[in-house]
């Protein structure tokens, strides 16, 4: 079995980015650092068919995204089901939060400072995980 | 819950993120997908622009690019609550750059292999450094028990609050216990005030 690691310093390491970084226009970097692995994405009613937006400009992957997120999504998700790098999916993520056809939930705060989540959320969880 | 989110509403959930780390095959992927409501999903990510911010397009066709890969399973646990796992790609020292991975996790659990223990002695180090609260369990592959949990507390040099405890990667029941086992660690740590104690 080849590892992840394996291969990390090859030479043609580079040459699967040139066709995610198509996609985004050659940006390779989002506009917004806000979104993490576990932001969830959800498509808005503006993103419907109809709501007037100019959609020439989407890619056919920004359409796929609208599509998935019909219900909430995190971005790492979207990722995987366009098959396409976190760091790709979220330059687009943002292109569509930043037309309105994608809203986004971030992660609690506990999440950036280090800390540990409060106590009614460790309880969910478990309750939830008992239920498994 | 009442998560107050003027923007969203109750649109979207509110997500939550547990580590699944260890050495190499140590079962890490099996334990993912044994309590994943979906077959573990794959993404990658370009290492060096997840972690050093890329604003140019230097390192696109450079050499110093590469994609790793980390699979991830999720847990609907209610309405307003959703729990994703991520198997954490094997070597810890790449972690440090892709700062999106380790924050935002509550915690972690450390799957060991008692033939190899050594293999998981850098994702250990890397959340006792980082103070991340994490609970160790022993992959008991082909239900091997030659060691008792003592020795390998001795052998990884494991603080006695650290939780450890048996399980099987293949099983949900097992799975779902270990991630029990680090929810309450988590119940502790929050009444407590330290992951660890002092040293
Ligand atoms: N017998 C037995 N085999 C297991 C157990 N857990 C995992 N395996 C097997 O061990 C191998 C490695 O397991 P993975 O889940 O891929 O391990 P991993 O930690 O994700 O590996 P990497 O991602 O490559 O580091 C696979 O062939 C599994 O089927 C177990 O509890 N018992
Ligand atoms: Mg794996």
């Amino acid at each position: 079995m080849k590892h992840w690691t394996e291969g990390f310093d090859d030479d043609d390491a580079g040459e699967s980015l040139v066709r995610p970084y198509t996609i985004t226009g050659g940006r390779t970097a989002p506009e917004r650092d806000d979104l993490t692995l576990i932001t969830l994405v959800a498509t808005t009613s503006a993103a419907l068919p109809g709501n007037g937006r100019d959609r020439r400009k989407m890619q056919p992957e920004h359409r796929a995204i609208v599509a998935l997120c019909e219900r909430p999504l995190a971005v790492a998700e979207v990722a995987a089901a366009l098959n396409l790098p976190v760091s790709v999916t979220k330059i687009l993520i943002g292109d569509l939060i930043e037309s309105g056809q994608l809203r986004a939930r971030p992660p609690l705060a506990f999440a950036q400072a280090g800390g540990t989540p409060e106590l009614a959320i460790l309880r969910a969880v478990r309750d939830g995980l008992r239920k498994l | 819950m009442g998560y107050a989110n003027s923007d969203h509403g109750d649109a979207a959930p509110l997500a939550v993120k547990i580590l699944i780390a260890g050495g190499f095959g140590v079962g890490k992927t099996t334990l993912v997908g044994a309590v994943s409501e979906v077959a573990p999903l794959r993404t990658e990510e370009y290492l060096t622009h997840a972690g050093v911010g890329v604003d140019d397009l230097d390192g696109v066709d450079g050499k110093s690019t590469t994609t790793v890969a980390l699979d991830f399973g999720r847990i609907t646990i209610s309405r307003e609550l959703v729990l994703y796992l991520f198997g954490t790609p094997g070597q810890e020292r790449f972690w440090f750059m892709w700062n999106d991975l380790v924050n935002g996790a509550m915690g972690a659990v450390v799957l060991v292999d008692t033939r190899r223990l050594d293999v998981s002695f850098a994702s250990i180090d890397f959340f006792e450094s980082r103070g991340i609260p994490f609970v160790v369990g022993v992959n008991c592959f082909h239900g091997v028990r030659d060691r008792t949990q003592e020795e390998i507390r001795r052998a990884l040099d494991l603080d006695p609050q650290v939780p450890l405890m048996l399980c099987d990667a293949r099983d949900r029941a097992a799975g779902r216990d270990v991630l029990l086992a680090l929810i309450d660690h988590l119940m502790a740590v929050r009444t407590s005030g330290t992951p660890h104690s002092a040293t």
